[in-house]
């Protein structure tokens, strides 16, 4: 193999540095309407009444759409997963978060659509708002989705990821201390350099096509194509470059609004949000809260835990149930707990849907769980690095969804984290293995949970 | 207005007031420099004005009247790449590419002043430049070494300080 | 032509004056006119569509930009760059400095940042804090023609006049402390700037402790005493939360940088 282990310069670094990089904005297509958005100025509200006729009056102004004209307006992008629809492509009846479309403006310059789109005339009759995830559950909080303020599908038709695993009643009787946390990372905005941006070409053919700055090229070709209903050989993707995404370019954002625009129109039609637009309307990594609680013994093992994760989705389900069960599968992160009580909620917000970033669902756990055994090792006088060792993953330990461990690198990673940070570990955490547990390193509290690697 | 762009002279027809990059992507087609933000804090659209750095969205055309503008095209053509071009390249200092442009500029900039390979001048040069994709640590590693006028082997990319890959070139 | 631009549009009447009193015939009583010194804060602020004036007055041309040393006093033309004031002492220079990067600073005026209205997302008018603590005046001109007055007295009206210039008398020594961020680029959160005149007498001002630069006059009232000091600048400052911070944390930050100024201000140069 000549590439892999060889450091060979990126295809498109030369492009890159002398500005040929083509991203969807500098296409140039001759004839381009230029879209923009109406949204909601409102966390939660109802819709009255819409009329776009002031807009399509305008001279200059080529299209303008609403959800009637979108073929199948709520369509789950995730679908395939068991994750049902919920959110409309463009508003219908209602607005769930402060910058969510309602109708879509095409004309002939920038400064026209935006004219244009505040002629639309439209009545609100606001709603109370549910900002906090914790109040969610309240008897008297607002209900602010069909399905109510948690996530109700699951499998099985369940309103939550859960695990149970082992006993943790049995494991908080036996323990010497219990450790609680409570950790609430906040959402965190992607901020790509380039906004969402796409450009549509209506051909003569009959085809769209679609310069999308996707990260997924033909996950977005199957959301356009099931909005539009029609058949996946009518689009034509361009699409491989971005100017970043993070994950923030999963959502399909941009692309089935101008297809509509274009088709309507039979012209070019490129949108492009600003940075403001970005900021306030894209979608975030999602706030978390968790709280953890852990048995554990005096000399640092962690026989069980308890935890309750509720995950901030913003106004629609998109992936969240998704990034949830990660999130679950991962909770005990690079230790082996062998008696857990996990309960998820994925939690409905009048905020920005969120979506997946980096680490989707599981950086949110690790941190977590780093902080708290980092919080275990305070509270009982041990060194940090060895209670890691000793709790660590080993060969033939179960994740919490019963994964059996072929080859966890826990172990080694903290022994090389020792060694560059100049921590001296005493001679049998220094010679310490992945291999599978034995002797002092397999208490009796960890039996039940072991798995047969071989079997894997 | 009458601007220069990379030694080619243009008459251009927006108003004054417009903003320059808004000028050289819009009217001119040059689409080098970048809209991150429109509102000067990000750097992405950074081009030299009479060889200084400035964000050209935020600049107005008519401070751009009778003056030479330099894009990263300006720098140097893929069969001929600048220093900081080929740094860059061979640093990996460009991931998504989308604030390379301004990046770049600000470094020839930088090192058409006399600046050296030390990293706090090359971050306070480049500070108002906004990178999602790198953390900054090759960007600056690339600007160090074409500021002690290293030569680059393109076929291949360095050994940074957090390497572990010492396999060579394809070959 | 049709621009695919943002907000800025070709409708508004651009003016470009050649001379100082032609912008000031040009600006009139300053109705319905945004001056552009660089641009650096209303070319976004039209971008945006959230300034849309009928008609915009360039400075570029206009020979408005120079500093000049007349004995113990300094003036500036408001064309002047912030990049000019860099290499100033304290507090002028640092706090010169610390504002955004050179980029920006190469564009930015002095009169665009003296006349910075309240940033929504973070503060703006720097150099407000600055020229409070060094006692300086404003010559301006607008309705009732061209006045000269302290920067404190202009500052409420200072949407409404084009500043011509700005001047001090150099104090004895100077300081300036900021909250500093580690991206070079950013808005100032919070900033003190301090100055003692040669008779010994103490000025403080703040950029970030309300909607533009402001006075400590309760911490100045205890000058020679900065821990004191510190916790009485709170009685001077109304900050609010913003992007960059809360209210809640500059106010736990005011009294430090006060402090550092006042410690600063009695070192023997």
């Amino acid at each position: 193999m000549k590439v892999v282990g060889a450091r060979i310069p990126r295809y498109d670094g030369v492009a890159h540095v002398t500005g040929r990089t083509t991203y969807v904005d500098d296409v140039r297509v001759p004839g381009t309407l230029w879209a923009k958005a109406l949204r909601s100025p409102h966390h939660h509200a109802g819709i009255k009444s819409i009329d776009t006729r002031p807009a399509e009056e305008m001279e200059g102004v080529r299209a303008v759409v609403t959800h009637e004209d979108v073929p199948l307006n709520v369509y789950g992008h995730l679908s395939a997963l068991g994750i049902p629809a919920d959110e409309p492509l463009l508003a219908e009846g209602d607005v769930r978060y402060l910058g969510q479309p309602i109708a879509l403006v095409a004309a002939d310059d920038e400064d026209l659509a935006a004219e244009a789109v505040s002629r639309i005339e439209i009545e609100f009759e606001e709603r109370p708002a549910l900002l906090d995830v914790r109040k969610a559950f309240d008897a008297d909080a607002p209900v602010i989705h069909q399905w109510g303020n948690w996530y109700p599908h699951f499998e099985a038709e369940m309103d939550r990821r859960q695990i149970r695993k082992g006993d943790v009643a049995a494991a908080f009787e036996q323990a010497d201390v219990i450790v609680q946390g409570a950790y609430r990372p906040a959402a965190i905005e992607h901020a790509p350099i380039e906004t969402q941006v796409c450009q549509v070409v209506p051909e003569p053919s009959g085809r769209l096509t679609i310069y999308s700055c996707t990260q997924a090229l033909y996950f977005s070709m199957g959301v356009v194509a099931a909005h539009l209903q029609c058949s996946l050989n009518k689009l034509k993707f361009v699409g491989g470059t971005t100017g970043g995404g993070f994950g923030g370019k999963v959502d399909t954002a941009t692309e089935t609004m101008c297809c509509l625009l274009a088709l309507r129109s039979g012209r070019p039609v490129k949108w492009r949000w600003t940075r403001e637009e970005e900021f306030l309307c894209s979608s975030t990594r999602a706030p978390w809260h968790m709280e953890v609680a852990d048995a554990v013994t005096s000399d640092g093992w962690i026989l069980g835990r308890k935890m309750l994760t509720l995950h901030d989705a913003g106004a629609y389900a998109r992936f969240s149930p998704y990034g949830l069960t990660k999130h679950s599968f991962h909770h005990t992160g690079a230790y082996s707990i062998p008696n857990l009580e996990f309960d998820g909620y994925v939690v409905f917000t009048n905020r920005s849907p969120t979506s997946a970033m980096r680490g989707f669902g599981v950086t949110s756990v690790s941190f977590a769980t780093e902080t708290q055994v980092s919080r275990i090792a305070d509270v009982l006088g041990l060194d940090p690095i060895e209670i890691r060792l000793k709790n660590a993953n080993r060969i033939g330990d179960t994740s919490p969804n019963g994964v059996v461990y072929t080859d966890p690198s826990t172990v080694s990673t903290l022994q090389a984290l020792a060694e560059s940070t100049g921590v001296e570990l005493s001679a049998e955490y220094r010679t310490m293995t992945s291999e599978p547990r034995t002797g002092e390193w397999l208490p009796e509290h960890l039996v039940p949970q072991l798995g047969n690697p071989e079997e894997h | 207005m009458n601007i220069s762009v990379n030694g080619v002279a243009y008459e251009t027809e927006s108003s004054p007031l417009t903003p320059l990059l808004d000028v050289l992507r819009e009217e001119l087609g040059i689409t080098s420099p970048k809209a991150g933000c429109h509102q000067g804090g990000c750097g992405a659209c950074t081009v030299l004005v009479d060889g200084e750095a400035r964000r050209s969205c935020i600049l107005p055309a008519a401070y751009a009247d009778g003056a030479e503008i330099t894009t990263v095209e300006g720098l140097g053509a893929p069969e001929q790449l600048s220093t900081v071009q080929q740094a860059f390249v061979h640093h990996y200092a460009a991931q998504c590419g989308f604030c390379t442009s301004g990046m770049l500029l600000a470094a020839q900039a930088y090192l058409n002043h006399g600046g050296t390979d030390d990293p706090s001048g090359i971050q306070e040069a480049l500070g108002g430049h906004v990178c999602r994709c790198t953390g900054y640590l090759k960007i600056v590693d690339a600007v160090a070494a074409a500021a002690r006028g290293e030569l680059f082997d393109l076929t291949t990319t360095a050994v940074g300080k957090y390497t572990t890959l010492t396999g060579g070139g394809v070959e | 032509m049709a621009t695919a631009a943002l907000a800025v549009t070709d409708e508004i009447e651009v003016l470009l004056p050649g001379s100082e009193a032609e912008a000031i015939e040009a600006f009139g009583d300053g109705k319905d006119v945004v001056v552009v010194g660089g641009g650096t804060i209303v070319v976004p602020e039209m971008t945006y569509g959230r300034l849309q004036p009928r008609r915009a007055l360039l400075l570029k041309d206009a020979g408005m930009a120079g500093m000049a040393e007349d004995g113990s006093r300094t003036t500036i033309g408001s064309a002047t760059t912030v990049d000019a004031l860099v290499g100033l002492p304290a507090p002028l220079g640092p706090c010169a400095a610390n504002i955004a990067d050179g980029e920006i600073r190469g564009v930015a005026t002095v009169g665009g940042n003296v006349c910075a209205g309240a940033g929504r997302e973070a503060p703006r008018g720097d150099l407000q804090g600055a020229l409070l603590a060094l006692a300086a005046s404003v010559r301006s001109a607008g309705a009732g023609g061209v006045t000269e007055e302290p920067l404190e007295e202009f500052l409420p009206k200072r949407r409404e006049r084009l500043v011509l210039g700005i001047s001090f008398d150099r104090p004895a020594r100077g300081a300036f402390a900021a909250l500093d961020r580690p991206h070079t680029h950013d808005y100032t959160a919070l900033a003190v700037s301090g100055a003692r005149a040669g008779d010994g007498a103490v000025r403080l001002a703040a950029t970030g402790g309300g909607s533009w630069g402001v006075r400590l006059p309760s911490a100045e009232a205890s000058a020679d005493e900065p821990e004191r000091a510190g916790a009485a600048a709170l009685a001077d400052v109304d900050p609010r939360d913003d992007a960059l911070a809360s209210a809640w944390y500059r106010k736990k930050v005011l009294p430090v940088l006060v402090r550092r100024v006042l410690t600063e201000l009695e070192e023997v140069a």
